[in-house]
């Protein structure tokens, strides 16, 4: 076995790598976060502080579990994974905002940028948390726990019924600051 | 059973195996390296993170496959006559090592992997877990064969002092 082959199996298919994402038509941006999509605004966590002081909607993209676990004072649960069935019972609420933010775990996550593309496709925008709520949680902010009963009773009941007194305050305005 | 191994027909067979395995599996990667990059960044091993510029995954995003598919068709060259075998399949191997470190530590971190990125890059892919692993193993037996028990020259049995 002679190493310099090795190296040059190796080096000479990097070489090949590099240069076929190149000339590739839907390359990749080498430096550039891969989950980015055309359209994203991705805010640092200090600018979501700033926005939920001023009674921005945020929008938890984690699954259900996690944002009963914790999540961001005041935000809904929009989970990717259950998109359809949560954005019905959101949606009058979404169309009646224009700051909105969505976030889910951190770097590694792409729930808030699918989520973010899907409201897009809907014509709703929503901002998204560079660092979601690891950072978040770094940063001191307050959090919440807990599942809110009012939106227990909405989800489990099916239908929302229409003009429902939007529950609690949890998923309706801005918590007050915790 | 080492004799066996040591048979050019066999290294031949497992040789072809594995190089239709690496190349199948470059084939997706190649096509949409976006889609396999995001696949990187699940794994959480390379970032990006607070520390780690996406640059890191990207990089590994985008080079892997064309190893893969160097070493892989090498393989298949080697099914004809040795192009490079022993060095390609050592390059397979390596990889397979990698591979399997990757998913026992999102297993272990309880990172749920619905597609590991190996062939298929959309919802069909294979889930990781330990059937992965076991698969992964199998093909790193295969490559291990390859790399470090060279077929003698063809003679009758029993000549056990033919150099390594």
């Amino acid at each position: 076995m002679k190493p310099l082959r090795i190296a040059l199996i190796v080096l000479g298919g990097a070489a090949a790598g590099l240069a076929g994402n190149a000339v590739h038509p839907t390359g990749l941006e080498l430096g550039r976060n891969a989950f980015l999509r055309q359209g994203d605004e991705v805010i640092p966590v200090a600018e979501a502080k700033v926005r939920h002081e001023r009674g921005a909607l945020f929008l938890d993209a984690r699954g259900r579990m996690f944002w009963e676990m914790a999540r961001i004072p005041g935000s809904v649960n929009l989970p990717d994974e259950d998109f359809d069935r949560a954005f019905a019972a959101l949606e009058p609420q979404l169309r009646a905002r224009f700051d909105l933010v969505v976030y889910c775990s951190g770097y590694g996550c792409e729930a808030s940028h699918k989520v973010a593309e899907r409201l897009r496709d809907k014509g709703i925008h929503a901002a998204i948390v560079e660092e979601g709520f690891p950072a978040w949680q770094d940063a001191g902010y307050p959090t919440e726990q807990g599942a809110p009963i009012g939106f227990w009773r909405r989800d489990e009941l099916g239908a929302s019924p229409a003009g429902a007194p939007s529950g609690n305050a949890t998923s309706s305005a801005p918590a007050p600051p915790a | 059973m080492i004799e066996l191994l040591r048979r050019e027909p066999v290294h031949r067979v497992l040789s072809l195996v594995l190089g239709v395995v690496f190349v199948f599996a470059s084939h997706d990667k190649i096509l949409d390296p976006v889609a396999f990059a995001r696949i990187v960044y699940y794994y959480r091993l390379l970032g990006p993170n607070a520390e780690i510029p996406p640059f890191v995954a990207n990089a590994w995003a985008v080079t892997l496959p064309w190893i893969e598919l160097v070493a892989g068709g090498l393989l298949i060259l080697g099914t004809g006559r040795d192009v490079w075998r022993r060095e390609a399949a050592a390059v397979c191997g390596a990889l397979l090592v990698i591979f399997i470190a990757a998913v026992g530590y999102a297993m272990a971190q309880g990172i749920d992997l619905r597609n590991c990125g190996c062939f298929s890059l959309d919802g069909e892919g294979r889930s990781a877990g330990l059937m992965l692993i076991a698969g992964d193993l199998g093909l790193l037996a295969m490559a291990a064969v390859l790399a470090l028990l060279p077929p003698r020259p063809a003679q009758g049995k029993g000549g056990a002092q033919s150099p390594s």
